[in-house]
């Protein structure tokens, strides 16, 4: 009933796939956590106006579905601006700021939680607001963040799917391409959910290790 | 331990109508105190008498709603009632001062991601830019000094409370304070290790080390504070020599707080016949 041929004869495009929906998770997952410690701290200063801002930033990336924020950024932006955007840069921007929110909230907590003992003692020891940030806070609370962090770029990872409705040429957006052709969705819809599983089975496995090794 | 010379001009921290309320809660009124270079002054109270707010209000860890606050002469908090001017103290300015203040905590608050060594390198290698062979040459010489130094490649989290605070205190000597404000050193430890972090205070103190300490330990307060000062809801109730202020007080205040310790010694006296 199965005719696994199907997927040896394209293994190529399936490998192509799996390359677009890699580089586009490390993109979006190191544009998303640069953008997301930024909001982060963005939301720990006392400038009421800042900090504000990077709630706001939050909560609208929270609560707005990925999927229409997907098709907004590529469709609804470039009319609004009166500009072109490539699929490709309206795919990176989108999914970046979308798990920049995420990351925020998940960085914000990290530092929040951390023991106020540790800014005093830096404090104490004449350490700047940044030289106690880079030296004492931020490698605790990253250390203590790795495995939320992890939870959260296994979830942008699935979240590139929805790239293909862009027409990014991703690991899913090529099984609707083979199944078009071939006529065996069942295979081809099996193969790409296997080969998801097989990265990110592991990869969460790895992200619970570092959580138990932290403790 | 040494003869505090009283009668100087300039004492090494000097506090003058210092206040600060939590809002409508007063922690501190108009608080006067001064602390002469080379000088042990113990902060004794009942919980709740603000001397952690008085002691954290000195390296600015607090910020105080009012007063004055000078550390070898150079003012770093200078607020009048009501104004807000702050004397054009700039934050580049209270880092300064912090460095040149030591402080070692109740819960010894080390950097659980760095090694002994690394903790107590640390100020001087971001804070002074010092160069790392005389920096970890002198911190191995106070790692010495704490009694630590075979544990320097260790981590925190496998010392003792006891050998925790004997880090601490070496960090924070480190960066060659002027002063050294104590937390409560001891509050957070077994009682069995309460005697090594009491004996290396003691060292400092018999080297001229200028100390303010925040204590609920009455047996160093009378042996080894030169002058100790009674806090209650906020302001100071007596000040003077230990033995004066402590075995004999007039203050009623002081004698209930000191009767307290009398009590308990009281009621374990029977456990203790067994």
């Amino acid at each position: 009933m199965f005719d696994w041929s199907i997927i040896t004869q394209n293994a190529d495009l399936i490998l192509k796939g799996l390359w677009i929906t890699l580089y586009y998770t490390v993109v979006t997952t190191v544009l998303g956590l640069a953008m997301g410690l930024l909001v982060a701290l963005a939301q720990l200063t006392r400038i009421t106006a800042i900090s504000w801002a990077g709630r706001l930033f939050v909560e609208f990336f929270r609560n707005v579905p990925l999927l229409v924020w997907l098709l907004w950024s590529y469709y609804a932006l470039p009319i609004f601006l009166d500009i072109n955007i490539s699929k490709q840069l309206a795919g990176i921007m989108a999914l970046s700021l979308y798990g920049a929110g995420y990351y925020a909230e998940i960085l914000r907590a990290g530092i929040q939680t951390l023991d106020a003992g540790q800014t005093d003692a830096a404090r104490a020891l004449g350490m700047s607001t940044g030289q106690a940030m880079r030296r004492i806070i931020l490698p605790q609370a990253f250390r203590r963040m790795i495995p939320p962090l992890a939870g959260q770029t296994i979830i942008q990872m699935k979240n590139t799917t929805l790239l293909s409705v862009l027409t990014v040429p991703d690991l899913l957006y090529q099984a609707g391409y083979i199944a078009s052709f071939t006529y065996r969705p069942m295979e081809v819809y099996t193969a790409i959910g296997v080969v998801f599983l097989i990265i990110l089975i592991p990869s969460n496995y790895l992200a619970r290790k570092l959580e138990t090794h932290n403790r | 331990m040494n003869t505090p010379d009283t009668s100087r001009e300039n004492p090494l921290v000097s506090i003058r109508g210092l206040s600060k309320a939590y809002a409508a809660h007063t922690v501190l009124r108009e608080i006067d105190l001064d602390v002469h270079e080379g000088e042990v002054v113990a902060l004794l109270g009942s919980s709740g008498s603000g001397k952690t707010t008085l002691l954290r209000c000195v390296n600015l860890l607090e910020k105080p709603d009012r007063g004055r606050i000078e550390i070898s002469g150079q003012a770093i908090f200078n607020q009048s009632a009501g104004g807000d001017d702050k004397a054009g103290i700039k934050q580049k300015q209270v880092n300064t001062l912090r460095s040149r203040v030591g402080m070692v905590f109740q819960h010894f608050n080390l950097f659980p991601h760095m090694t002994v060594l690394g903790n107590v390198m640390e100020g001087p290698r971001i804070v002074l830019k010092e160069d790392g062979a005389i920096n970890r040459k002198r911190a191995m010489e106070y790692l010495e000094k704490v009694g630590m130094a075979d544990f320097a490649d260790r981590m925190p989290h496998r010392l003792s409370g006891g050998q925790k605070q004997r880090v601490s205190i070496a960090r924070a000597l480190n960066m060659r304070p002027e002063v050294m404000l104590f937390d409560e050193p001891t509050s957070a430890l077994d009682p069995e290790l309460v005697g090594e972090v009491l004996s290396t205070m003691i060292t400092l103190a018999k080297e001229g080390m200028t100390m303010l300490v925040v204590t609920h330990e009455l047996g160093f307060a009378l042996e080894v504070a030169d002058r100790v000062v009674f806090l209650d809801q906020g302001t100071i109730e007596a000040e003077g020599p230990p033995a004066d202020v402590l075995l004999h007080p007039t203050n009623e205040r002081v004698q209930s707080f000191v009767n307290r310790f009398h009590a308990t010694a009281e009621l374990m006296r029977p456990l203790l016949q067994d």
